[in-house]
């Protein structure tokens, strides 16, 4: 029973919002600032296992977040947050605006906590606290604006048979390619989001937004190997992009039945083939677009990030390359070969784009490395105060109710000159590296060790043999530096997994690239 | 949070309604709330920083149905909503349920036994973290950031303008309260469980030094001891590894410490040691339940009773008591963690003897007693299907030595204290892992720790048959270890191990 009742909480709060919030802060002295992010959502899913039917589901969900500055005589900052999953109840409008007071008030007095102990804090350390004194000046954002969802199939009508059928003949069709197919499971899933940011600074902005995903997995057995291989297409579109395929110059794909066919067929010959037995040292390798979707996620996107270059996830997920001290680091400087070029966008199609990002700052393109040299972050309004740069609207929660962190868009390496096939033809020895499985990578993403699902070897220009188990291993910087081809071929692939932060969130983005050829070690199996 | 009284009062009185619905054959109802407190720290000496970044909190409350269709007992529908215990609620629930049935021929129906919980399944006294409020977590917090700089005051070797002290980390309160109901069962069981769990990461990128203290426990008295020390403790474990030296690439002997060995079981050995694991032929142990798979001074438990555990379950949230299971018994692959589900459907399995191998018994048994609907936090979660996962993951060691006598074993070589970005580089079954060495290690030589390690400066490329078949030496004590982003607490001993690649991470682009 498909609803769009959900979305009525987004068009109550959009009429009622900003005055709940003024109000809110008028009867809190000391707040500085607050806002509330609120989202509703429709999703709907199927999933499959070796040809049967394994869950189909339909949700309406509606959840928040609120954030609180507060401000103390002496001029101490303290923040606060609180975030809620709400459902239904967003639909009672009394109790919505109640639970919305509640965590301002909640996020309030954490925030007041805060201020309090920074003042403690300061005299107990004096200098060698000094730190905790006010940062530069953080603007909010006072934009307005309201942005559509994109599709032809409403997420919301879709026929739950249609999508399980999918998923059903999907995976049944894996499993028709032979008994060396162990396991397979097809996921779908199409959904439509509704998101609103009001703030106490004049902020109104809603965004709506359709994801339409396929997720498939298969595990292949034979006498000589095992292999198992996953991937993900997905578009910020309705389920036609699933049905049908997608036709678009930087991020195509298959409709699902196809995308999960032509998976099996390559899993069951990757285990037939024999793994890779690299030999050591450096070799020639090139890697095509998949492969470096996820080379740039990692190496280029996750140290491109202000807050993990700015410390604030050495505890979790590490530093950056970039920037080991504000006084010492790559700003300006060459890491790369000058054929490198690498940018985030959400700006472009793609299942990375927003136009504004969770903080009300628009999202714009941010040239990470331009002619090798390394120019920037992505940023959050706080992280670009301290950098002293204008803010890029990279700050981004996966749901309402988690606190916005500084996430990739669109992340890609920028496309070159040279015809991809040429760039193989040219290499007299080396290894053709295709698709990405999984990463590695060191703390500062400074060295990164990402395993393939297919690679050949390459000799006097051409493919040779197929392994599987094959992996790049290179020092960051190494790598890019000795970047001397670069394709014209550049494509993106959906990301839907991106964990990050404390709690984790999961967050889908695109990354890409087209075909590079540099020099590393391979790893094996 | 909802209130147990709450939550029981709606499974009661959802079951009524769905109990009159004629076309169900079956239903369960399950009901959660939860709560996950974070005060993330972000302490940097030189750029402006708020030292307690976030202090925020996430809650969910929510329900949901499973209904199996009287006319195909293989025809299932689930549905979830959250925050309205309502049954109106409940009517828009069961109708969406009802329009997404699959009919899934491994379906085994839902649990029936034990009909009714025994009295021993009772709930054990709350942990008093049940009813903490903002203020002691705040003030940990807090005084994380204050031991640490003040730690950092006193024991610096040299006062500069620029240290690069930074201190990163968090305390979490994960806290959640359960009631579950079917058609099947003759009372409505609950439980709850509130554990805190914190890590503090301190650098000194002046010096290049790194330490990490961890703490997790399910008391107040616990969490307010953690936040007087870890801050310290971080400070203090990374002035002692300031200035640590880059060996060079090679094979050595090494010290696994508690930390790198729960990340080597959370991410590469206990996701094979599911029924899942085996049903998809992705088990690194595939074909070998029965046989010897670790050397036979290692066994491996999950106990959501352990006395010592942070993760208290008394009920799982598929309603049945949980309970010990152990995985491998004297190096021996004795048993595995499993929904009821992937229970029924690897014991259903045509291809169960091939996948479980010649020493598995010809009529094995899986003890549902790890299905848990967990959420990122690690707090159970209203909308998540039953996995199978563990609780408190205790490796405990026979014939096991002293740190000294393990360090002496290595002669020369490292002492690995924590590991980074550690994953199955070739896929599951195949073993292999990859991953950095981060911090909190050290030089051995003639037995002895000899020099701090930089930090970042290998990245190790092993197997697990290399770190468990035939271990130099394994520890005596099984030490805490926290996994971050793992929902298991660890309790694990140190190994010494020989043949193990280290390459270099290049030193010209370490921090």
């Amino acid at each position: 029973m498909a609803s769009s009742d959900i979305f009525g909480a987004v068009e109550f709060l959009k009429r009622e919002g900003e005055t709940a919030l003024r109000r809110f802060a008028r009867a809190h002295r000391g707040t500085a600032y607050a806002d509330m992010r609120f989202e509703a959502m429709f999703h709907r899913s199927a999933s499959a296992n070796d040809g049967d039917q394994r869950d189909s589901t339909e949700t309406e969900a509606a959840a928040f977040g609120v954030s609180v500055h507060y401000e103390d005589r002496g001029g101490a900052i303290g923040h606060g947050q609180t975030g809620a999953e709400i459902g239904r109840l967003a639909l009672n409008r009394t109790r919505l605006i109640a639970a919305l007071n509640s965590a301002l008030a909640e996020a309030y007095e954490r925030a007041r906590f805060s201020a309090r102990e920074k003042v403690a804090m300061l005299k107990r350390h004096g200098a060698a606290a000094k730190s905790l004194t006010r940062a530069g000046a953080i603007t909010p954002s006072t934009a307005r604006d309201e942005v559509a969802a994109t599709f032809r199939r409403d997420p919301c009508t879709l026929d739950p048979d249609e999508l399980k059928r999918l998923c059903r003949d999907a995976s049944a069709s894996i499993a028709g390619l032979g008994t060396d197919i162990a396991f397979n499971a097809v996921a779908a899933l199409s959904e439509l989001r509704h998101e609103l940011f009001i703030n106490t600074a004049g902020a109104l902005i809603s965004q709506a937004c359709s994801f339409s995903q396929g997720d498939c997995y298969v595990v292949a057995q034979t006498a000589d190997g095992h292999q198992e291989s996953y991937d993900t297409i997905g578009q910020q579109r309705g389920f036609e992009c699933l049905a049908e395929g997608w036709r678009d110059e930087l991020m195509p794909n298959p409709d699902l039945p196809t995308f999960a066919i032509e998976l099996g067929r390559e899993t069951r010959e990757l285990a037939a083939a024999p793994a890779l037995k690299p030999p050591a040292g450096e070799v020639v390798v090139v890697t095509n677009p998949h492969f470096n979707a996820l080379v740039a996620h990692e190496i280029i996107g996750h140290p491109c990030e202000a807050d993990r270059a700015l410390k604030m996830e050495a505890a979790y997920a590490g530093r950056s390359w970039f920037l080991p001290s504000l006084e010492h680091n790559e700003i300006g400087r060459p890491v790369g070969s000058p054929l490198l070029w690498a940018c985030s966008d959400p700006t472009l199609s793609g299942y990375g784009h927003y136009r504004y990002d969770h903080e009300g700052t628009a999202g714009r393109r941010v040239t990470h490395i331009e002619g090798g040299v390394f120019r920037g972050f992505l940023n959050s309004r706080a992280t670009a105060a301290a950098l002293g740069v204008e803010p890029n609207g990279s700050a981004r929660a996966s749901e309402a109710w988690h606190v916005p962190l500084i996430r990739m868009s669109n992340t890609f390496f920028m496309p070159g000159q040279s015809d991809p096939a040429q760039i193989i033809a040219e290499v007299d020895r080396g290894y053709y590296v295709c698709g990405h499985l999984i990463p590695s990578i060191a703390e500062s993403r400074e060295n990164f060790r990402i395993s393939a699902r297919r690679v050949y070897e390459i000799e006097h220009g051409r493919l040779g043999r197929l392994y599987r188990a094959g992996s790049v291993i290179a020092d960051s910087k190494s790598f890019f530096s000795q970047i001397d081809a670069v394709g014209n071929d550049l494509r993106m692939v959906a990301i839907p997994n991106c964990g990050k932060g404390q709690p984790m969130q999961v967050k889908r983005m695109s990354n890409g690239g087209p075909t590079l050829r540099s020099r590393a070690r391979m790893g094996g199996g | 949070m909802r209130t147990a009284v709450d939550l029981k009062r709606f499974v009661r009185e959802a079951t009524a309604l769905l109990a009159r619905e004629r076309e169900l054959a079956a239903f369960e109802v399950y009901c959660s709330t939860s709560e996950h407190r974070v005060a993330r720290l972000n302490y940097t000496s030189d750029i402006p920083s708020r030292g307690v970044e976030e202090f925020k909190s996430l809650n969910a409350d929510g329900f949901a149905l499973r209904l199996v269709m009287r006319r195909d007992p293989h025809e299932t529908g689930s549905a979830s909503e959250a925050g309205d215990l309502s049954l109106e609620a409940v009517r828009a629930a069961i109708g969406r349920a009802r329009a997404t049935t699959v009919i899934d021929p491994h379906f085994p129906g839902l649990p029936v036994e034990p009909r009714k919980l025994p009295p021993s399944t009772e709930r054990a006294p709350a942990s008093d973290l049940m009813r903490a409020k903002d203020g002691p977590v705040a003030a940990a917090a807090w005084a994380m950031i204050g031991g640490a700089i003040s730690a950092f005051e006193s024991g610096a070797p040299l006062k500069l303008s620029h240290p690069g002290l930074v201190i990163g980390g968090d305390l979490s309160l994960i806290r959640d309260r359960i009631a579950i109901a079917s058609s099947a069962f003759a009372d409505i069981r609950s439980d709850e469980s509130a554990h805190f769990v914190s890590s503090v990461t301190a650098l000194v990128e002046s010096l290049d030094a790194k330490g990490t203290a961890t703490a997790t426990g399910a008391s107040l008295a616990e969490m307010s001891r953690a936040g007087a020390r870890l801050g310290r403790d971080a400070v203090t474990r990374a002035l002692k590894l300031r200035h640590g030296e880059r060996p060079p690439a090679g094979r050595y002997r090494i010290v696994l410490g508690p930390q790198p060995v729960a990340e080597i079981i959370n991410y590469m050995v206990l996701g094979s040691l599911t029924t899942g694991a085996f049903y998809s032929a992705t088990s690194a142990y595939h074909g070998r339940f029965g046989a010897p798979v670790i050397d036979v001074r290692l066994s491996l438990t999950d106990d959501p009773l352990a006395h010592r555990g942070p993760v208290r379950r008394r009920v799982t949230c598929e309603g049945l008591p949980a309970g010990r299971t152990v995985m491998i018994r004297d190096g021996r692959l004795v048993g595995l963690l499993s929904n009821f589900y992937d229970s029924h459907r690897l014991l259903a399995d045509e291809h169960r003897a091939e996948k479980m191998g010649p020493d598995a018994s010809a009529a094995p048994t899986f003890p549902v007693r790890s299905g848990y609907r967990l959420g990122e936090s690690a707090a159970r979660r209203y909308d998540a299907h039953p996995g199978s996962t563990g609780t408190n993951v205790i490796m405990r060691t026979r014939g096991g030595v002293g740190e000294r006598e393990l360090i002496e074993a290595v002669g020369d070589g490292i002492y690995i204290g924590r590991i980074w970005y550690t994953y199955p580089i070739n896929g599951q079954r195949a073993g292999d892992f990859t991953c950095t060495v981060s911090g909190d290690s050290y030089v051995i030589r003639n037995g002895k720790i000899a020099a701090p390690l930089a930090p970042n400066c290998f990245r190790v490329n092993a197997t697990i048959e290399q770190v468990f078949a035939k271990p130099l030496a394994v520890g005596k004590r099984s030490e805490t270890a926290v996994v971050w982003g793992a929902p298991e607490a660890y309790f694990v001993p140190a190994l010494a191990l020989e043949g193990i690649e280290l390459a270099q991470v290049g030193a010209a682009d370490s921090d």
